[in-house]
């Protein structure tokens, strides 16, 4: 860190700071303005179809599918905190052994479309099934193991990114002073991880608020069923439940700011964090890790690879979706590689000034933004979608041009999981110890170098987290994807879709196994190992 | 960020090659599996090119109908006749040519020529044959709110070809009868899945013994999987439960070149493409003169009248009121 070095810059004059804050202060709200568009868009539909808005939300139609809503939601972020929070310091601080190769893998569960994950669940446990000693699962507990499994890594990611920049120094004087190891991780580690399992928790809970697919096939019924079966034929009771959901959005993501207090956590680079020894532990640890990748990842993988195997027994490769070998998922591989990189370094370049402006400043403003930016994640990907282009559509000449464009998808992505990038940034800015901006502000050096040189290196880890749940979200995002795609654009995850939805399983499962594949090493490639290299 | 730069320049690059040549855009309902074929035989013949948005029908109607007067769309492949019927009752589909429409016999159309039927599938119950003996499925659609049947059925209230059937329905029985009937099935703990697929599913591994379904999903699970024990019943002697469900093609009302849209259309008609859908698809081909798949039952057995959807009184909408009040869905 060469913070001390020359920096003849000017000293900001009282006049070309207020000016940069207005600017910053207008980006940031044009930020916000962009994520409020699906809001703006429930609104106005709802109100232009003149539906009984109150008859409709109040009624046991809404209220009903939307108490449980609430509940599968709250209670897979409560599982989900736990279970990422504890796999993460497994890897990240303990002596388990495989935690190297573990931490890519435990990552990938997220890389698996909902629906794909819970057909190829149902197809694994039960009477019937394959794996018949273990219950089916279904309804709400059924939801709740099966969004708890593929979404725990919202929670895992974050907590494992900000396990690597934790202070060692605290750590290290808490063992001298005769702290035990357990101690020492639940006293001195674990408050340091606060922000990170809030930031992670709370995606868990919009995400189980937006869900579609798993729920459905575990047949609990909750508002985005009713939400996706009128959207045709009953379209005001649609866009009012809409609605009704980016209001609760809205609600829920503000109550958790006021609730969680935001302390400031010290954060570093470049030191060895200390590994903790397991003891007895050990095999308890082992077996959970064991238990739930076997369950979140290897079932998955197993039921498509006996789906492939079935498939091409009996059909040959001819109708089972494979006419000319593998060499059809050559451009829906690059198509999605492009996709989901390029969201997730959009999502985090967009929303880094909300969370700038929301750590540094707290204005009421960056608060407001932050709050759009995070509610929009509880949407169903379809209302997103839809909300684009309705605004597409009516865009002004040059704009208009942008409507089913490369670009325009990649918004619709980062409307829809801007959310994820902008809690772990956030995380990563609180960490950067205030005194070092300070210094570098006394000893002359101007904002872009502070930021170039001193923030952006201190925040990486966080933002590279943030923009790897965004890229693993587009990798098997779908609604957005169909509806704003440039013509003929098709990715794994719409290839997969096309193939589940009339009954290919052989092609669903050599589709599913190259997203995991893909998936897995983009992770590896561009998250885990420039992290792990530093 | 350059990074990013990159990907977009590739991007546009990729999606803007092909111009300059004549280009239809289709939007279709119908996956890759089930046309991709003979999109490429409809190009590789004639020389368009064919540019195509795949998705669910409903989707895809609800996108054509936001898109209004910008849609790209010229042609719609619709899954069922509840999404054209849709985009019907909002202007957004332009009459088909006589001659193309003439292709197909009356019954299988829409009366003011904005839709034609393509395929059909029909309305059965996929049952479990280890729980079920044949002779115990009923006659008629109607029985299955009989107490023998308690907790036994599975219904997809929220799929489209479900709700078709229950518009179709009224049609035939008057909209109190069929709610009866829905009611009738709440009450008999007729289990709900989301779609026609899991119901063929859970048949399939005994969570349900039997489902209300279309005839296509177990046709597929078995060449799939030649080891599952579902199977397919007909409803016999023109039961409505048989209904057929016609797929259908429509013209985008904004398309620059109809004439182009009514020859893509007539190409979905020609015998090649209907020996298709009959012969890979497992679909009845609904253009005059083309034989029914093999192993189904002939189409004359079964209840063909198919109904113009943006005709009758509420049409969908008072279908889904319907649905939701018996509590059906939320059941």
């Amino acid at each position: 860190m060469r913070v001390g070095s020359k920096a003849p810059e000017r000293s900001p004059s009282a006049a070309g700071l207020s000016r940069r804050l207005a600017w910053s202060g207008a980006l940031v709200a044009a930020i916000g303005l962009i994520f409020l568009f699906p809001l703006g868009f429930l609104l106005w539909e709802t109100v232009a179809l003149g539906d009984d808005l109150w008859g409709t939300l109040l009624s046991r139609r809404a209220m009903v599918p939307l108490a449980k809503s609430l509940l599968i939601a709250t209670t897979t972020a409560v599982a989900c905190a736990v279970l990422g929070t504890t796999l993460a310091v497994l890897v990240a601080r303990t002596n388990l052994p495989g935690r190297r190769v573990l931490r890519v893998v435990l990552a990938l569960p997220l890389a698996i479309p909902s629906f794909v994950g819970a057909t190829a669940l149902l197809a694994a446990f039960g009477p019937g099934a394959l794996i018949t000693a273990l219950p089916r699962p279904e309804g709400f507990w059924g939801a709740l193991v099966v969004l708890t499994l593929l979404s725990y890594p919202y929670v895992y990611l974050p907590v494992l990114s900000r396990l690597r920049s934790t202070a060692p120094s605290l750590e290290e004087a808490a063992r001298q002073l005769g702290s035990t190891p357990r101690r020492t991780l639940l006293r001195i580690v674990m408050p340091q991880l606060r922000s990170a399992i809030a930031a992670g928790t709370l995606l868990v809970l919009l995400y189980g608020l937006s869900d579609f697919g798993a729920v459905s096939l575990m047949r609990y019924d909750t508002i985005t069923r009713a939400i996706f079966s009128s959207r045709l034929f009953d379209r005001a009771t649609s866009l009012t439940l809409g609605l009704l959901l980016a209001v609760l959005a809205l609600v829920v993501v503000a109550a958790e700011r006021a609730i969680v207090s935001r302390r400031r956590e010290i954060s570093t680079v470049g030191r060895r964090q200390p590994v903790y020894g397991l003891g007895r532990l050990r095999g308890p640890a082992a077996v959970l890790v064991v238990v739930v990748l076997g369950a979140a990842l290897v079932t998955p993988i197993a039921v498509f690879v006996v789906w492939i195997l079935r498939g091409s027994a009996t059909i040959g490769s001819e109708f089972a979706g494979f006419g000319d070998g593998l060499g059809f998922l050559v451009s829906p591989v690059v198509n999605s590689i492009l996709a989901s990189v390029a969201a997730g370094i959009g999502a985090a370049a967009i929303v880094l000034p909300v969370a700038l402006a929301e750590v540094r400043r707290r204005t009421l403003l960056a608060d407001a933004s932050a709050v759009a930016v995070t509610s929009v994640f509880a949407l169903p990907g379809l209302v997103v979608a839809l909300a684009v282009v309705f605004w597409a559509i009516q865009a002004p000449a040059p704009l208009a041009g942008l409507y089913q464009s490369f670009p325009l998808l990649i918004l619709g992505y980062v409307l829809h999981f801007g959310a994820q990038s902008l809690r772990s940034s956030q995380a990563a800015i609180a960490a950067i110890p205030e005194q070092i901006d300070a210094a570098a502000r006394t000893l002359g050096v101007g904002p872009r170098r502070r930021l170039l040189e001193l923030d952006l290196p201190l925040m990486a880890p966080g933002l590279i987290a943030g923009a790897g749940l965004v890229m693993l979200s587009t990798l098997k995002e779908l609604p957005a994807t169909l509806l704003l795609a440039p013509i003929g654009f098709q990715t794994l995850a719409t290839k997969t879709w096309g193939a589940a939805e009339d009954g290919f399983y052989a092609e669903v499962g050599a589709t599913a196994l190259v997203l995991v594949a893909l998936s897995a090493l983009l992770t590896w490639l561009l998250v885990l190992r420039p992290e792990l290299s530093r | 960020m350059r990074l990013a730069a990159m990907a977009i320049a590739l991007a546009l690059a990729v999606t803007s090659c092909g111009e300059g040549s004549e280009t239809i855009t289709i939007y279709s309902g119908r996956t890759e599996n089930l046309i991709g074929p003979l999109l490429d035989e409809f190009s590789d013949s004639t020389g368009i090119d064919v540019e195509v948005r795949y998705g669910q029908s409903a989707d895809l109607a609800l996108l054509i109908d936001q898109e209004g007067d910008r849609s790209p769309a010229d042609v719609f492949i619709s899954q069922s006749p509840g999404a054209v019927g849709f985009l019907a009752g909002n202007d957004r589909l332009a009459p088909i040519g006589e001659g193309v429409l003439d292709l197909v016999p009356a019954e299988f159309r829409n009366s003011d020529g904005k839709w034609v039927g393509m395929s059909g599938r029909v309305r059965v119950i996929v049952y479990n044959e280890d729980l079920v003996d044949p002779s115990e499925l009923p006659d008629s659609i109607l029985e299955l709110t009989a107490e023998r049947f308690r907790g036994r059925v599975a219904v997809a209230p929220a799929n489209g070809s479900f709700q078709d059937f229950v518009t179709a329905m009224r049609e035939t029985t008057g909209d109190d009868a069929t709610l009866e009937w829905l009611e009738g099935l709440v009450a008999n703990d007729a289990q709900t899945y989301t779609n026609n697929s899991s119901i063929v599913q859970a048949v399939g591994r005994g969570d349900v013994p039997m489902g209300l379904v279309n005839h296509y999903y177990n046709l597929r699970a078995q060449a799939e999987d030649p080891g599952v024990v579902s199977q397919n019943y007909f409803f016999p002697d023109g039961d409505i439960g048989s209904l057929l469900i016609a797929t259908a093609a429509g013209v985008i009302s904004t398309t620059d070149d109809a004439e182009l849209a009514d020859r893509f259309v007539e190409f979905m008609l020609s015998p090649a493409a209907q020996e298709f859908l009959s012969e890979e698809t497992f679909e009845y081909p609904l253009a005059s003169g083309i034989q029914s798949p093999d192993g189904l039952p002939p189409l004359s057995s079964i209840d063909v009248a198919t109904y113009d959807f943006d005709r009758l009184g509420g049409g969908l909408e008072r279908t889904k009121e319907l649905i939701d009040e018996s509590g059906l869905e939320s059941s």
